[in-house]
């Protein structure tokens, strides 16, 4: 469902990305894990459509569909979700406000009515029990003034009411305590079918316990210099990614 | 005098002798015109050397020969409305229109009329208040205003009388070339209370000069909301004048829509213990337009409180001015004053100018204030975006975030609703619903 291509792109004219392939198919779920700087979240930023990034070569095929050609609530209204690393603060949009008009974007894009309010709260309430989130959450301004770990869970509530058909999930287990943890991974699991794909960015092998990974990746210096089976999150939180730095030929030698 | 008041060729002065000769009222009255219009000879026409209109540009007002308003009617399905029960009061160029005014039943003693006719009928109520208190002694347009005033509104209440029904004063210009002056007066005594809605608006291209003088004695608590959506070639110059008893309170909420140079300054003196004012004022300004507020904040007794907050949202080539000063008397101790100026700016060529001024003269107390300006945040559009929002739609939903910081302040419900939708229009933004 999700094609990457040869994928090039700069950020103020430096290179980030020099040619990302990468295949995911209805149902399946990948892990990119990788150092800090190597490109993770810009390839989930150029994916999503965030300005800033150029895209130098290379495609990107959504259900066969170019991408990089749409806007970005375009993408969304498609089906694709990008969980933030930085969820951001929006002072005077209250959440369930903002989650509505989010709703009812996607439903006009597919040429539904505006959906139902008791329908919406049903599915609202019920996502929220999902995630274990406060009710309280829903009145306040998104994301103003939430925790590290209330920004997260807040994303995958987004993403629960939304339900996209391929979701982008930058490191969204960063910052939570374990219970948060299986929270997060509850929700991500409980929207995983065959019809769903999922890119779950993550730094640490704990999350792969929960969601359990189809394909893992390692993206060093802005390629996928590795990829593997759920083993080898394993493998990386043993020895981390000196081995690609030192000697990027062993690294290959490695994969092969 | 000063060598750049071109008062020889002031017309003013000239209207002036005509306008008073027709006036029928007490000499105290006319004594307060001819002092009002020596006031604005010797303040003489502003320019921009001077630091407070360093930044008006009223080059385009001073091309027009302003008249005195003709007498005008206008349709009653052209004014607006509240969606609730009020007293209302319209004055048309600054003429009371008894045809489209309507008052309700009044507690006791109260009484809201005609600034004009109660000036016949309760002069005593009147003469000790009208232009009695500080402020807008250096605002040449407040000094024309008291020249030539023709009408306007007049509110007094009681000892602890309280007004349940609002009052909504509207003020419509109608007309080229010409100058309106209207005036409202309104005294609360000990304990009263009172929700005003003020209105100036009107078609053509005219100066309106309004002058408010809002009195609160002790206890006394205000609504006050005053909506400036005039014409788009009109230019408003207005003044409101506010004089605080112990333990009063003052809600004052100012929108600013229209006009290509609306400016008002508020001057507001605490004058008794423990009194306390809200000062919410909201700019909403595109094209060329300019609007300006100079607000004067005086703590002269201890255990005051003020809070400003002044915001700004500009398109295209629009400025905002907000020129705020706190000034603390010595006695004032305790004092809790804040300012805070905010604008957003929905295009490139859009200004804003903030000057704050602070001048402390008791030593304990709590004063702070602030200022930024900036646009809309872009990583934020993209949040909304990449949920599935369209762009425009992403705007506007930030837009109205940041004007509702100061909407969502003013309790009067159709009010709220009414200014959340013109501010949509101002903008030329879709509308939304209420959150
Ligand atoms: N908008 C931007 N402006 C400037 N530089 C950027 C921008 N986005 C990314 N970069 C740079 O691109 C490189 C890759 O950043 P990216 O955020 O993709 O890394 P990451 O793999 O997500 O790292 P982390 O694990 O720390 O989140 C970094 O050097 C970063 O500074
Ligand atoms: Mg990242």
């Amino acid at each position: 469902m999700l094609e990457i291509r040869n994928l090039h792109a700069t950020v103020d004219g430096r290179e980030i990305l020099k040619g990302i392939d990468l295949v995911i198919h209805p149902g399946e779920t990948h892990a990119i894990m990788g150092p800090n700087g190597s490109g993770k979240s810009t390839l989930a930023n150029v994916i999503a459509g965030r300005e800033g990034y150029e895209v130098t070569e290379g495609e990107v095929l959504f259900d066969g569909k170019n991408l990089l050609e749409m806007a970005p609530e375009v993408r969304a209204c498609e089906g694709l979700f990008l969980a933030f690393q930085y969820p951001v603060e929006i002072p005077g949009v209250a959440n369930l406000y903002f989650l509505k008009a989010a709703v009812n974007a996607v439903r006009k894009y597919r040429g539904e009515p505006s959906v139902d309010a008791m329908d919406f709260w049903d599915l609202v309430q019920e996502r929220m029990e999902l995630v274990k989130m406060d009710e309280s959450m829903l009145k306040r301004s998104v994301n103003e003034g939430f925790s590290g770990g209330e920004k997260k869970r807040n994303e995958v509530f987004q993403m629960a009411v939304l339900q996209p058909r391929f979701a982008v999930m930058d490191e969204t287990d960063s910052g939570l305590d374990i219970d948060a943890l299986r929270v997060v991974a509850d929700g991500v699991n409980a929207l995983r079918g065959p019809e769903r794909g999922f890119l779950v960015i993550t730094h640490y092998q704990r999350l792969l316990d929960y969601i359990v990974p189809d394909h893992v990746h390692v993206l060093f210096n802005g390629r996928i210099v590795r990829s593997g089976g759920k083993e080898l999150a394993l493998e990386l939180e043993e020895q981390g990614y000196a081995l690609y730095n030192e000697e990027p030929g062993r690294a290959r030698r490695a994969a092969a | 005098m000063s060598s750049v008041a071109p008062v020889v060729q002031n017309p003013f002065r000239q209207q002036f002798a005509a306008f008073a000769a027709g006036r029928r009222e007490p000499d105290a009255i006319a004594r307060l015109r001819r002092e009002g219009l020596d006031r604005f000879a010797s303040l003489g026409w502003p320019t921009r050397q001077q630091e407070a209109w360093r930044l008006a540009d009223l080059g385009a007002l001073a091309q027009i020969d302003l008249q005195r308003p003709a007498d005008a009617l206008v349709d009653a399905g052209v004014l607006p409305t509240l969606d609730l029960p009020v007293h209302r009061l319209t004055f048309v160029n600054g003429r009371f229109a008894p045809g489209l005014s309507r008052l309700r039943e009044l507690p006791g003693q109260a009484l809201i009329a005609s600034l004009g006719q109660a000036l016949l009928t309760h002069p005593e109520r009147i003469e000790p208040h009208l232009e009695r208190l500080p402020g807008l002694s250096q605002h040449p347009f407040a000094a024309l205003n008291t020249a030539f005033w023709e009408d306007g509104a007049f509110v007094y209440l009681p000892r602890t009388t309280v007004a349940e029904t609002p009052l909504h004063l509207i003020f419509h210009a109608t007309g080229d070339d010409i100058a309106v002056y209207p005036r409202l007066l309104l005294v609360l005594e000990d304990g009263a209370q009172a929700t005003v809605v003020v209105e100036y608006r009107g078609k053509g291209r005219y100066l309106n000069a309004p002058v408010a003088e809002l009195q609160l004695g002790a206890g006394a608590v205000l609504h006050y909301h005053q909506v400036q959506e005039e014409a788009s070639q009109a230019f408003h110059l207005g003044g409101v004048r506010v004089r605080q008893g112990r333990d009063s309170q003052a809600n004052l909420h100012l929108v600013s829509f229209g006009g290509q140079l609306a400016r008002t300054d508020l001057d507001t003196l605490l004058d008794g213990e423990g009194a306390s004012c809200v000062l919410n004022g909201l700019i909403l300004a595109h094209d060329r337009q300019m609007g300006d507020y100079h607000v004067r904040v005086e703590h002269a007794q201890p255990h005051g409180s003020s809070e400003q907050l002044f915001k700004s949202v500009l398109d295209g080539q629009a400025r905002s001015v907000f020129d705020g000063m706190i000034h603390v008397r010595p006695h004032a101790q305790k004092t809790d004053a804040r300012q805070s100026n905010r604008n957003l700016l929905l295009s490139k060529q859009a200004r804003a100018n903030a000057n704050p001024r602070l001048e402390i003269l008791a030593d304990d107390v709590k004063c702070g204030h602030g200022s930024t300006t900036g646009f809309l945040n872009p990583d934020a559009l993209f949040y909304l975006r990449a949920r599935g929002i369209p762009a425009e739609q992403a705007r506007t939903l930030l837009v109205h975030a940041f004007a509702n910081d100061s909407l969502n302040r003013i309790q009067l419900t159709p009010l709220r609703e009414r200014l959340a939708s013109s501010l949509a229009d101002c903008l030329a933004l879709g509308n939304i619903e209420e959150q």
